[in-house]
């Protein structure tokens, strides 16, 4: 089975280099699709043996993982995991996440970054927490950490997964596309590096509002 | 018959509107259909604002007794009917305009 490991990145070019050559330990390939960013991201993701795809344009995190699974689909790959390029996500963690879709028990595995000994902010999990709300309001499914990024794709969901939603809805959108293709889900616990950087990076109140309207917006466009 | 201000403005802008828009159409900008659609829009202003007694009828299809208020409402909701609509096209050239970045990048992986 060919795994794929894709990794949408915005200006991180400091931080890429490290999660590709991490990845690439536990993957075939490692696709990076650079969102239209202003430092070198797209270069330090080559230099350490990443496939890369730039965006001309900054589009949003949900569009740069669809960009890069379209290309793991061209690339013919069975299992697609999707990881951030901030080293927020250990890719030490990718078997244990790949474990459920090889051994056939699922078709999509979420990591779930709360309930166990990880250092998260109160705000962080506040936040987190409405995002499953919302999710689970617009969806009818519940998922512990639906606002996560690090996610494995089975076959299945590789073969029917089409994200319409461009920023960071999207992660609510799989849970929708798991919801309605009636994919078999499994939860993972998975550890969160949470840095200075990631943390100031961090979605702001209006953006969560941006986002939980836009879901609303889609769910009712549909 | 006694004319307000309102009722002398109105009209006028109306005017203009529809001789600017036949302008148009002899400048070849405008279809006639879009100038004769403009004519019968700014035509139904400057009825109303000369006879306002012609919009009785909103009131009574509204249910909504006082006439301005009938003519308030059905103006929010058009409004409202309007945004939405916009809204829904800004979406929809949204996901174009990324569809296309999409695809030029995956154009790149075609020629790796």
């Amino acid at each position: 089975m060919k795994i794929a490991a894709v990794i949408p990145a915005y200006n991180e070019g400091k931080r890429v280099g490290n999660v590709v050559a991490d990845a690439k330990k536990f993957v075939d390939y490692v696709i990076v699709v650079d969102d239209g960013s202003t430092d070198n991201t797209k270069e330090f993701a080559s230099q350490a043996g990443a496939i890369t795809l730039r965006h001309i344009e900054n589009c949003g995190a949900g569009a740069a993982t669809m960009t890069g699974i379209d290309a793991a689909r061209e690339l013919g790959v069975d299992i697609i995991v999707t990881l951030d390029a901030d080293e927020q996500h250990s890719p030490d963690d990718i078997p244990a996440l790949l474990e459920p879709i090889k051994s056939g028990k699922a078709d999509i595995a979420f990591a779930n970054r709360f309930g166990q000994r990880n250092n998260i902010p109160f705000i962080r999990r506040l936040f987190n927490g409405l995002g499953n709300v919302i999710t689970f309001a617009a969806t009818g499914k519940w998922v512990k950490d639906s606002q996560c990024g690090f996610k494995a794709f089975g076959p299945k969901a590789v073969a029917q997964v089409d994200l319409r939603m461009s920023g960071y809805e999207f992660c609510t959108e799989i849970v929708r596309e798991a919801a309605q293709h009636k994919w078999r889900t499994a939860e993972v616990p998975a550890k969160v590096l949470y840095s200075e950087y990631t943390l100031a990076k961090g979605q702001s109140f209006a953006n969560g509002i941006k986002t939980a309207l836009k879901i609303l917006l889609r769910s009712f466009l549909r | 018959m006694e004319f307000t201000a309102y009722q002398i403005i109105t009209p006028l802008a109306g005017f203009v509107a529809v001789a600017y828009a036949w302008n148009l159409v002899f400048r070849q900008k405008k279809t006639l259909w879009e100038a004769i659609l403009w004519t019968v829009f700014w035509g139904s202003i400057i009825a109303i604002s000369i006879y306002p007694d012609s919009l009785d009828y909103l009131s009574k299809f509204t249910g909504i007794k006082d006439r301005e208020n009938a003519v308030l409402v059905t103006t929010i909701a058009v409004l409202l009917f309007i945004v939405f609509y916009l809204i829904v096209r800004i979406e929809a050239l949204e996901q174009r305009q990324t569809r296309v970045i999409r695809k030029l990048a995956l154009k790149d992986l075609d020629k790796k």
